[in-house]
């Protein structure tokens, strides 16, 4: 749609391939993404890493399958954690147990789907490393439930995935993709735009609502 | 709801000013580092002799819990992560089952020894540290609750937090756990949070976090406890050793070089004051305690040079102190008047419902003084005069109303029998009997327009030239009716 231009070509002729360069600018994408939920409208979100992993494994899966995958995981999860938590073990051994558990769901998760033909029948062209990435969510979403409650943990991972939602629209829009491919000095601009977000001291939207008590008006 | 947004703007502390304007220039590095490891915490703060809980004992490594003496530990006693966050990984014991190694919680359920080494060992694996770093158990002395609040709280220990900045107390608030908050002072846990005045000590608006699943940081008021056997009011609390607490805040951040600090005190039935925790990032949920934005108050007093604690504290009272009074008005629907206050006096043609008439008429700010003790309220016949009621006085004067009566009945029968000629056709409204130095007179009353905290109002005044009154306007009960009368800022 765009024409390459000479910093594209030169960067491709270099050996970086045309995917790499995508998912990399998909990172700048979807980081920018996460200070905007996080800085403007005060969403949280597991970390940086997590939505960036999760919105490009969506870009693979696709929204409906990695969104079920998600859901798979996060019950799985909560399952085999409401269950090994009333043994005695190591934390450790816990998340191991329930990787292992998980992997098993998974697996019969895609045994369901292909045997009831749900519509996903391209499973086998999606890179494995797109499945893993969605369920190392599990890892955070446990340690949260661990650490915080259950209550934080599941709001978290809402913000998780709106911002892996909104990545993944970005990112898959192809004539966005095409125009930021031919136009990399959005990257720096991107950089910019962090470092300001980096210096913004105002409310965030959440806080217009958690305060909004203390907004009571005068009497005139 | 433009005008609300612009005062949250200016006056709402957030997270990105906190962390940018107040957490990073005020809090070095090496003072965080102090705040967020209570070992070290509790090590700087015995130098200035300020208390503590006491330590039983610190387990750093499986070895040494592998040769804990459960013997040693006394019936009730705490363990908590050094390096934890937001309340997490600490757990109450508030009674040992008899003959047994079971220790019994604020809920009722009870952990045997394997149960608390578990928990041990995920302290110290980093499960509730910042970081998950490897950490330090801490098994240290519960509380004991001071009668005052126990009353309020449940089963667990309340404690109070003021945030101090350049010395100064900025904003204090009470943490009441709940059967929600499974005893803990964690407002995300349920707790209840109350605010208090800071220039009395004395609890104002409460909150608690609402139930919605997600929304997050969303609070709703109440008005008392809310899952005793029998729910107590919240506001109007005296927090005890009030003083002692803002001094024990401001030597905390004196001693751990934090210039923005939370301090968390609680208070032992037999050791008074506490301290639990110092905070380098204290959460902004305090606003919502106090009904108050942080900013504003930060904002005032960030080049003010500080010379003493006490110093500090007399600067926090006077510029913050005060919350109690809108408190009581929310609550009451009575507004607070000082003792004296500025009010406005109206030229007498002034419409004072409309606003165009008291634009264009002229008006005169004077100070009156609040006299419970008089019905009428009074006016000093110079301000009258100014005010357009000198025909008024001259009418008056050409009466030849005696100086003075030797009975109420006598001036009564005076007024029956004069009033309607005296008034008629001057600006006299009628005629009053009052005793005025000494002696029983009757004087002239007047319709004045006036405003007092912020109300616009026509009301009787008597024309009194007292000797004794130092003020040109004294209000009596007719005009203070639904107000209530602060007399601690006399004068």
């Amino acid at each position: 749609m765009f024409e390459t231009t000479k910093l594209t070509q030169w960067i491709i002729a270099h050996g970086v391939s045309q995917t790499v360069l995508e998912i990399l600018i998909a990172m700048c994408i979807v980081s920018t993404i996460v200070s905007i939920t996080r800085y403007i409208i005060g969403s949280k979100t597991y970390g940086i890493y997590s939505p960036i992993i999760l919105a490009i494994a969506y870009s693979y899966t696709g929204l409906r399958y990695g969104l079920a995958v998600t859901i798979v995981v996060i019950l799985s999860s909560l399952l085999s954690y409401s269950i090994l938590r009333k043994i005695r073990m190591h934390y450790i051994t816990r998340i191991a147990t329930n990787y292992t558990i998980l992997a098993i769901v998974l697996i019969f998760f895609f045994i369901f789907i292909d045997t009831f033909k749900l519509g996903l029948e391209n499973m086998s062209n999606i890179p494995p490393l797109a499945f893993i990435s969605i369920a190392a969510l599990s890892d955070f979403f446990i340690k949260q439930y661990i650490k915080k409650s259950l209550k934080t943990s599941l709001t978290t991972l809402l913000g998780t995935i709106f911002v892996a939602i909104m990545g993944w629209f970005v990112i898959t829009r192809e004539i966005f993709s095409d125009f930021v491919l031919n136009n990399l000095w959005i990257i720096p601009i991107l950089a910019i735009a962090n470092i300001l977000l980096g210096m913004y001291k105002g409310l965030r939207i959440k806080d217009y609502f958690r305060f909004r008590f203390t907004a009571k008006e005068d009497d005139k | 709801m433009i005008n609300s947004v612009q005062k949250l703007k200016r006056e709402i502390l957030g997270l990105n000013r906190r962390n940018q304007e107040y957490v990073r220039p005020y809090n070095s590095p090496s003072s965080k580092a102090i705040a967020d490891n209570k070992i070290q915490t509790k090590r700087v703060l015995k130098k200035e002799l300020i208390k503590t809980p006491e330590v039983y004992k610190l387990i750093r490594s499986k070895k040494q819990l592998e040769f804990l003496d459960w013997d040693s530990l006394p019936k009730s006693f705490v363990i908590k992560p050094n390096k934890g966050t937001g309340g997490n990984g600490i757990i109450v014991f508030y009674g040992k089952k008899k003959g047994k190694y079971e220790w019994i919680r604020p809920n009722g359920t009870s952990m045997n020894r394997r149960d608390i080494i578990l928990h041990i060992e995920n302290i110290l694996e980093g499960r509730f540290s910042m970081g998950s770093k490897s950490d330090i158990a801490i098994i240290e002395e519960r509380i004991k609750t001071d009668t005052l609040l126990k009353q309020y709280s449940y089963r667990g220990v309340p404690d109070i937090r003021i945030i101090c900045f350049n010395q100064v107390p900025v904003m204090a608030m009470l943490r009441l756990p709940t059967k929600k908050s499974d005893g803990t002072a964690n407002l995300h846990s349920g707790a209840i949070c109350t605010g208090i005045d800071i220039g009395t000590g004395i609890t104002t608006y409460s909150m608690h976090m609402k139930k919605s699943p997600f929304l997050s940081d969303t609070y709703e008021m109440t008005d008392s406890t809310i899952d005793l056997k029998e729910n107590k009011p919240l506001s109007g609390i005296q927090i005890p050793f009030w003083n002692e607490l803002l001094e024990i805040a401001l030597k905390c951040q004196e001693v751990s070089g934090l210039g923005y600090i939370g301090v968390d005190i609680a208070l032992d039935a037999e050791k008074g004051p506490v301290v639990f925790e110092m905070n380098a990032r204290p959460g902004l949920g305090i606003q919502v305690a106090n009904q108050a934005g942080l900013r504003w108050r930060l904002e005032k007093i960030k080049d003010v040079k500080i010379k003493s604690i006490k110093h500090g504290i007399r600067v926090s009272k006077n510029l913050f102190g005060g919350e109690i009074e809108e408190s009581i008005e929310a609550i009451s629907g009575r507004k607070v008047l000082n003792i004296t206050e500025k009010i406005y006096i109206y030229d007498k043609k002034t419409e004072i419902s409309k606003s165009s008439s008291r634009r264009k008429n002229t008006k005169e700010l004077v100070r009156a003084f609040m006299d419970t003790g008089i019905l009428t309220s009074r006016i000093d016949p110079k301000l009258a005069n100014r005010i357009g009621y000198m025909q008024a006085h001259k009418d008056f004067n050409k009466t030849n109303i005696p100086e003075n009566f030797n009975s109420f009945k006598q001036a009564q029968e005076y007024i029956d029998k004069h009033e309607q000629k005296v008034c008629k056709d001057t600006d006299i409204k009628r005629l009053a009997k009052i005793i005025e130095d000494g002696e029983i007179r009757i004087r002239p009353v007047f319709d004045v327009p006036f405003k007092m905290a912020k109300e616009y109002k026509v009301s009787e005044f008597v024309s009194s030239n007292s000797a004794d009154s130092i003020y040109p306007i004294t209000l009596g009960r007719v005009d203070l009716s639904g107000y209530l009368i602060d007399t601690s800022n006399t004068f």
